[in-house]
């Protein structure tokens, strides 16, 4: 399902720097909030010189409020992590789809690398209210970038985790703790490319529906300036088809990471076309 | 909210060649699809008209990711020209532009005269669509990759193509910013019977990934757009708005109603958003408002007033 956008004017209402380099900003906008499904984004106007909107994935929404869980990247993020308390910003969400649910009783496995955890409070809340049995694997470089963890054990979740440098938990990777685990009904996965293709191959050769929340760069967060592409299987729902175009060999067709998905499903996507 | 068209004492309509605009607010080529996408969160009719993605003979798959970089100011695009090709568009696209509350400005880009010309023919009065401009910024692939439209012969050449078999709607040549001297291109298409032109496409530029010591985007070079271009497309628009009669659409950059009263008293009758809609949506609103304003202000009660107001060299008709 896509999702139903608003434009609105959110208040910052909460601050705090939950590792060196990473935010989580609280905000109130009622109707967002209440609209915000698991996988789904926000695009914000900052303030200031001009530059397009910054794409993020809602972290919690609870009430009236929602947050946002960020990484220091670049011009953009480092100008929202300085924003002014009570500063309304222009705010325009739900984006993007959503993940789909598996049958109560059934069991997921959750794979996250670092800030790619972003969308899993609103899917664990989620799988944990529909009693499917969650374990979520969240991965890092290194301690300090290991965030989100303990909002998702406050949820009742199942949280092991690991780093590059074993400075927290096993020392591993994301996807090498999930093989460990009993294969699942079904995976989710958000994160670097490198992990989500891993993850997929694993999926797909299980033969585990895996479902994975992609990113690029945007430039209009709305559909409109075709920069944000995936390939997909041709011919897949998700996928902008073009029928007739002329070479017919070619297996892939574009998606648009911002309202076509940003979430596909582990077969759809072709890594190495 | 108040629309641009809604102050009944303000006369907001401007003539491109035979083609009347409510207002002379345009959606730019490349940035709004038909509308439908920033229809979700605005009402589209704050333009007086949209144009729609650059329409290619054969289907085009764009180039490889990332095709996008937001930089100071600005975003550094290079799409590739992404579409369905011309066949899939007039079966599935053309037939839902009577739902566009706006007037339906097409786009055809091509890599030959011939394709410009065929392209253009087949989208001449198809219902919805009320003007046909020609991105002739494109590689000429008869003439070893050169742009169109850095070469007044070449854009001559399409635009007489073009009109030789475009009867029923004006045709408006869009021109590249990467000449040092607009004005010959800008007489070549006029003298080629161009019943307007637009101007400015996007401006090469390029960024060099550092950590990873190569090109940021996977096309290498793309055209940058956005604020930090518009003194770039004022400075073409009053250079043009001297050489030609014919009516500019001005762009590049326009972000306020500012940004677009720059435009116009430069020179330009109408004035396009690309660019701005990815941070305001409600761009064309707040610049219609400004426009209006300035008309009150000044004790003007026609837009078309303004135009070329700033520039003594203004060779277009006066209002
Ligand atoms: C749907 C979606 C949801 C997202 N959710 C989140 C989230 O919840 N949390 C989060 O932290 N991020 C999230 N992101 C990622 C975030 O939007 C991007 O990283 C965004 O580009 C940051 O913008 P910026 O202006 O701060 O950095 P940018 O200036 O856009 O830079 C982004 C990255 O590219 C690098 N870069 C930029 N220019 C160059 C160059 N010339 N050479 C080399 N490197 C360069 C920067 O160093 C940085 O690592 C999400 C992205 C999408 C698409
Ligand atoms: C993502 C993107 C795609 C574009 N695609 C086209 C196109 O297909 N054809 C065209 O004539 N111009 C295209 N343009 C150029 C715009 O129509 C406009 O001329 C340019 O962006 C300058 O205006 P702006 O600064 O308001 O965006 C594109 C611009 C952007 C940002
Ligand atoms: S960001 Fe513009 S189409 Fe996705």
């Amino acid at each position: 399902m896509v999702s139903t956008p608003l434009l609105e004017a959110a208040e910052l209402i909460s601050r705090e720097r939950v590792a060196p380099g990473f935010w989580c900003l609280g905000f109130r906008s009622p109707e967002i909030a209440r609209r915000a499904r698991p996988a789904h984004y926000v695009a914000i106007d900052l303030p200031g010189t001009f530059s397009v909107r910054l794409p993020l994935g809602i972290w919690t929404a609870r009430d009236d409020t929602f947050t946002l869980l960020f990484r220091e990247w670049g011009e953009r993020t480092t100008r929202l992590a300085c924003i002014a308390d009570h500063e309304p910003l222009s705010i325009i969400g739900p984006l993007g789809n959503e993940f789909s649910l598996p049958d109560t009783g059934k069991r997921a496995v959750i794979v996250a690398g670092g800030i790619g955890v972003v969308p899993f409070w609103l899917l664990v809340r989620e799988l944990l209210a529909a009693k499917v049995r969650t374990t979520v694997v969240l991965g890092a470089r290194s301690k300090h970038m290991l965030v989100g963890v303990d909002e998702l054990r406050a949820l009742g979740a199942d949280v092991k985790i690991c780093t590059d440098d074993g400075s927290a938990g096993t020392r591993a990777t994301a996807l090498d703790l999930a093989r460990e685990l009993a294969p699942p009904d079904v995976f989710y996965g958000c994160g670097p490319p490198p992990l989500l293709r891993a993850l997929s191959e694993h999926a797909n050769a299980a033969g585990i529906p895996c479902q994975i929340s992609m990113e690029e760069t945007f430039g209009c967060s709305m559909g409109t300036c075709w920069g944000c592409v995936v390939p997909i299987r041709r011919g897949s729902p998700q996928a902008v088809g073009y029928p007739h175009a002329s070479d017919e060999k070619r297996e892939y067709d574009f998606a648009r990471v911002c309202v076509d998905g940003t979430v596909f499903w582990s077969r759809e996507i072709l890594w190495n076309r | 909210m108040m629309g641009a068209g809604d102050d009944d004492a303000l006369d907001l309509s401007v003539e491109l060649g035979s083609l009347r605009l409510r207002n002379p607010i345009i959606a730019a080529s490349g940035c709004y699809n038909r509308g439908a996408e920033f229809g979700r969160i605005m009402d589209v009719a704050a333009y007086g008209a949209v144009t729609l993605k650059s329409v290619t003979r054969e289907p085009r798959l764009g180039n490889e990711m990332p095709r996008l970089l937001s930089t100071p100011g600005g975003l550094l695009n290079a799409i590739g020209l992404q579409g369905p090709g011309i066949a899939y568009f007039l079966e599935h696209e053309a037939p839902k532009l009577a739902a566009v509350p706006s007037a339906v400005i097409a786009s055809v880009a091509g890599f030959s005269v011939a394709e410009f010309a065929e392209v253009a023919s087949r989208m001449d009065g198809i219902p919805g669509i009320v003007a046909i401009e020609l991105d002739v910024s494109c590689p000429n692939v008869d003439a070893e990759g050169a742009c169109f439209a850095e070469d007044p012969a070449s854009t001559a050449a399409v635009v007489e193509a073009v009109k030789a078999r475009v009867t029923k709607v004006p045709v408006i040549a869009k021109l590249t910013p990467n000449v040092s001297d607009i004005k010959p291109v800008a007489r070549a298409a006029e003298a080629a019977g161009a019943d307007a032109l637009s101007l400015i496409n996007s401006l090469r530029g390029m960024s060099v990934d550092v950590d990873r010591a190569r090109p940021w985007l996977a096309n290498r070079s793309g055209g940058l757009t956005g604020p930090a271009i518009r003194p770039v497309g004022v400075y073409h628009v009053w250079e043009a708005a001297t050489a030609v009669k014919i009516p500019i659409i001005g762009m590049g950059g326009i972000e306020t109603g500012r940004d677009a009263l720059e435009y116009l008293m430069a020179g330009a009758t109408a004035i396009s958003i690309g660019t701005a809609n990815f941070r305001d949506p409600l761009a064309p609103l707040h610049v219609g408002e400004t426009i209006a304003a300035e008309l009150r202000k000044r004790s003007f009660t026609r837009v078309r007033s303004l135009t070329g107001m700033a520039n003594p060299g203004f060779a277009g008709a006066r209002a």
